[in-house]
């Protein structure tokens, strides 16, 4: 019997930048050049000022728990063996806020407002998940 | 300031009301189910199939032009027909559509309604089992979701209840509450999916879904419709029942997300509500009864701060007051709702408001002296918002 796989992201064209640099370990979210704003999910239009000069830009990896949930039941079998496990969503220093998980910490020891900064999960060949840890 | 659209206030009524078979109905499809509520509702009203000249409704999301089918199978044409797509917000939605669209003379009587085969398509197999999911593959995340093991609306709601806990020191005790009085409902309602009483014993002893979320947290999985028929108050006055009438309504969506600014914590139902109470000329405490979009346990107490009915903050000791039971001081999902009667994307929350004005009731099922009540809507992506007020001719 093969091992059921935890799913892969599977990228919007919007996204690609996104997960090409996580897969070299670096955060880099939505900027506009107009407005020095940011945001997330990845879009080709500033939600700030409406301008379509745009990039990514590499932040801090630095954030806190905005709030976060913690599941017991398994709804995908590629999680059976990490219930119960946080999915959080976390706040950047820059203002963005994204889902991760949350590692290196008991899951029941996780708080809203508690400081973590990114790490890299290298789940696949070529693929990179950005998850958060304590600081 | 909210602008009031003082002129729609009282210009429209609910003249039939009607409801599905509700909970497991193995077998018949959405579609049918929908149908089968509309009839009872045209039945209920004393209307011919021929006096209906607009259909305003929704179903799962994969069933496409889902009006058109409705239509189809009821045998009419339509004057003004869409399929609404707001979510759990769409059925209230519809009613405000169909009184804008009577206001002017686009339709003269319109049937509203919403039906779903949920507890079926979640029952199917056990892959569907586990899954535990209503909508179409196509709409489900690719990304920033799944690779987390980030599934099920149970989650996202649950964040809201994890913040507002933070906040505000609400405990599960709270949502406990929610549960417990909302499930004492369901035993006066002989059509509740849930038969069993619910002490809070059970509730703290329930099995863990997704924290802070049990499943007594949860509504239910249901094969359930219901509809409604919205004619001007003028044509409801010789109709077989007592007109409901129309007093106000609003929306509000928060599309920026649900995640963004404090959302999760202050919803929609704050703006949509002020544009329904400067409509109908009210507040809250006018209001007798609530009929409150129960998704989750934490969606009702935050919906009640949002409405007015408590401050920010403070639904937990209100609905530990005993505020939501039949007896307390805003008797809420008097059905039963979607956590213990069934859950049918709100629509059944527009029936149960609709049919406490009518008085029609046995006692034990009908809310003393009632004059005025308040119905939400909430969903899409959990941010849009609609608000009806109801009262008496």
């Amino acid at each position: 019997m093969s091992e059921v796989r935890k799913p892969l992201p599977r990228p919007a064209p919007e996204s690609v930048p996104y997960w090409e640099a996580a897969r070299h370990h670096r955060l880099e979210i939505p900027h506009c050049h107009a407005c020095d704003g940011y945001w997330f999910p990845p879009s080709r239009s500033c939600p700030h000022c409406m301008s379509a000069d745009v990039g990514f830009k590499q932040v801090s990896g630095r954030g806190k728990v905005f709030s976060f949930v913690m599941y017991d039941r398994v709804y995908h079998p590629a999680f059976a063996e990490e219930v119960p496990y946080v999915v959080a969503l976390v706040e950047l220093e820059e203002g963005p806020r994204l889902i991760s998980n949350i590692v290196g910490i008991r899951p029941d020891d996780v708080r809203c407002d508690m400081p973590v900064s990114v790490v890299f999960d290298d789940v696949a060949e070529g693929v990179s998940v950005p998850k958060f840890k304590p600081v | 300031m909210i602008e009031s659209s003082s002129d729609l206030r009282d210009t429209c009524a609910i003249v039939g009301i009607g409801n599905s078979r509700l909970g497991k109905v193995p077998g018949v499809s959405s579609l049918d189910l929908i149908v089968e509520a509309m009839r009872n509702a045209i039945d209920d009203s004393g209307l011919k199939l021929s006096d209906i000249d607009g259909i305003l409704c929704r179903g799962p999301d994969e069933i496409y032009s889902h009006h058109q089918e409705v239509g189809g199978r009821l045998g009419i044409n339509a004057k003004f027909s869409t399929t609404v797509t707001n979510g759990g917000a769409s059925q209230i939605l519809s009613v405000a559509l169909a009184v804008m669209a009577i206001k002017h003379g686009l339709a003269t009587t319109v049937i509203c309604g919403y039906g779903r085969d949920a507890w079926s398509r979640t029952h199917a197999n056990e892959e569907a089992r586990v899954r535990n999911e209503t909508r179409p593959p196509s709409q489900l995340p690719r990304e920033f979701g799944p690779e987390y093991g980030y599934y099920s609306a149970a989650a996202t709601h649950a964040f809201g209840a994890t913040r507002h806990m933070h906040l505000y020191g609400t405990t599960k005790e709270h949502f406990g509450h929610i549960a417990v009085a909302f499930r004492e409902h369901a035993l006066r309602n002989p059509q509740a999916q849930m038969k069993k009483p619910l002490t809070m014993e059970e509730y703290h002893a329930q099995r863990s879904i997704v924290r802070p979320f049990g499943l007594y947290d949860c509504s239910l999985r249901s094969d359930a419709a219901g509809a409604v028929i919205v004619t001007s108050k003028a044509r409801s006055k010789d109709l077989k029942q007592p007109p409901v009438i129309i007093k106000g309504f609003g929306t509000h969506n928060n599309t920026k997300g649900w995640f963004a600014d404090d959302n999760m914590v202050v919803t929609a139902a704050k703006q949509s509500g002020e544009r329904a109470y400067a409509m109908a000329g009210l507040g809250p405490k006018d209001v007798d009864t609530a009929q409150i979009y129960d998704c989750f346990t934490y969606m009702v107490l935050t919906q009640l701060e949002d409405y007015g009915f408590c401050k920010k903050g403070e639904g937990g000791d209100f609905v530990a007051s005993g505020a939501l039971r039949m007896s307390g001081v805003l008797p809420t999902n008097t059905s039963g709702g979607q956590l213990s009667e069934a859950h049918a994307e709100g629509v059944l929350q527009l029936v149960e408001g609709a049919r406490q004005m009518r008085h029609t009731y046995p006692a034990h099922r009908q809310v003393k002296d009632a004059e005025i009540a308040l119905i939400s809507g909430h969903g899409g992506n959990q941010v849009c918002h609609s608000t009806l007020i109801l009262g008496r001719a």
